[in-house]
């Protein structure tokens, strides 16, 4: 359960919120 | 461990902002991820120690003969970041490989020896695993900060992106309270056998 949990959590509702903040698309530029 | 490896993740996310989170999520339990589908197909098994209830933290041995050998665990991760690298560029694909294979290496020090070299086992070499889930308390530890370290190291990202004040930043704290709350909740599940 906490693995399943985990995983929904972190990649279906975090992941979402997590692409609309504006990260660098450049992989070597750290904000 | 399991919620050892999302604070990893977290961490390769402040270093590598461009790859997106959930695609780092899912590279660090990719392994797990397969081994889900083998477990319930009697590919792969856990074993509970004599006298433990199965689902108790740490205490199995888990035959994870494919998804978690030494070369099972490479190629995996090699075939993972190949196809992310399709969508996100081979740069984002060789981060997302390592970080698919940081599971191995992260699962290493807390198995007991039972991770093979060879998928299937084959070649009777010796299994690898250093057994620190022989010291739940210990193990819990060493997960423990890696998700306060790794939700820290990414709150602190996320915070300056915007700058304060900026419209942003409410949902930079947001996501970097989610990350450190999904975490503590993941290995307090896990620690009570949930």
């Amino acid at each position: 359960m906490s693995f399943v949990l985990g995983l929904v959590v972190f990649v279906a509702v975090i992941g979402p919120i997590d692409v609309r903040l504006p990260w660098p698309r450049d992989l070597t530029r750290a904000p | 461990m399991i919620a050892g490896h999302f604070g990893f993740a977290a961490a390769v996310k402040a270093k590598a902002p461009s790859v997106p989170l959930w695609t780092l999520m899912l590279a660090c339990q990719w392994l797990d991820v397969l081994f889900v589908p083998l477990l319930l197909a009697g590919v792969e098994r856990l074993e509970p120690l004599a006298g433990t209830k199965p689902g108790t933290y740490g205490a199995a041995v888990i035959h994870a003969d494919y998804t978690h050998s030494l070369a099972g665990g490479l190629a995996l991760s090699a075939v993972f970041g190949a196809v992310a690298a399709i969508r996100y560029g081979g740069t984002s694909g060789l981060v997302l490989a390592m970080v698919a294979f940081s599971h191995w290496v992260l699962d290493l020090p807390m198995h007991r020896a039972d991770m093979p070299i060879l998928p299937g086992a084959a070649g009777n070499l010796p299994r690898l695993g250093l057994g620190l889930w022989r010291f739940p308390v210990a193990s819990a530890l060493l997960e423990l900060a890696i998700v306060v370290i790794g939700a820290a190291l990414y709150w602190r990202a996320a915070r300056r992106l915007g700058g304060a004040g900026a419209p942003q930043a409410g949902r930079a704290n947001l996501c970097g309270a989610l990350v450190l709350l999904a975490g503590l909740l993941t290995l307090a599940l896990n620690v009570l056998g949930m």
